[in-house]
């Protein structure tokens, strides 16, 4: 690997990275392929956003890859934090940075959803 | 300032510094790279879908401006970035638990090569919609 760490990377941490990082690209596929190759201009129009949001399998599945995608997000940039040999205390003061922006950009994710897939009702 | 050891500037430079590494730590590092670029967008994209609450002509104003071919070039940028990354994700993680060790030159070309091609077949749609 690139650099030995002071602090390896956690064997469950690594486990929900990877997994996470499958459930991703298959979830990202359908997510480009709605937004990017089925949207006629390319992009969705707000009217088209709200009906494809208004069904609720499609508002959980996108809820879904949301949180998994900020958790997969959080895990590799702490990793590349971990390339870099920081100490234990610098660790003890990201880690619960990173907890807390991935609590708040979920939250943030789902009241958007939430929001969206309301409008249409 | 509390000294709390924070990484320090040469590991950065020494990181991101691709010669006299193997193909596997190139690999590795591309991987580490787009990673990162896709993180940026990642929280940027959040960011900016906040239009959705402020409502239609918020977001379609937004939309509208998104056909700048600046803009769909950067989008495709992004698809290839995450065919890059997904793919060579999955071939780190393949090459961690010993699969085809030997041949990840060999890999890397190969994903490279699917991940140019998928870019392209999304480039020439969204080129298609821009304005």
């Amino acid at each position: 690997m690139m650099s030995k760490s002071s602090i390896s990377e956690n064997g469950i941490l690594w486990f929900i990275k990877q997994g996470s990082g499958v459930l991703v690209f298959i979830l990202i596929m359908v997510h480009m392929v709605v937004n990017h190759l089925v949207a006629e201009t390319g992009l969705l129009s707000y009217t088209d956003v709200v009906h494809y949001f208004a069904n609720p399998w499609i508002a959980f599945m996108e809820s879904s890859f949301l949180i998994v995608v900020i958790i997969h997000a959080l895990l590799g940039f702490r990793s590349v934090i971990l390339d870099f040999n920081p100490s234990q205390s610098f660790m003890k003061v990201i880690d619960p940075i990173l907890v807390i922006a991935a609590i708040i950009f979920s939250a943030y994710g789902i009241w958007l959803t939430v929001t969206v897939g309301s409008v249409a009702l | 300032m509390k000294n709390i050891g924070a990484p320090k500037r040469s590991n950065w430079i020494r990181w991101i510094d691709p010669r006299g590494k193997s193909t596997g730590s190139i690999g590795f590092l591309v991987n580490r790279l787009a990673g990162l670029g896709l993180t940026l967008y990642l929280f940027m994209h959040l960011i900016v879908l906040g239009k959705l609450a402020q409502g239609k002509e918020s977001f379609d104003g937004f939309t509208a401006m998104a056909h700048n071919p600046f803009i769909v070039a950067g989008e495709v940028l992004v698809v290839f970035a995450v065919m890059l990354h997904g793919i060579n994700g999955l071939r780190i993680a393949l090459t961690g638990i010993g699969y085809n060790v030997g041949s990840q030159k060999r890999m890397l070309v190969v994903i490279f090569v699917i991940a140019i091609a998928i870019g392209l077949y999304f480039a020439l749609r969204m080129f298609g919609g821009a304005e």
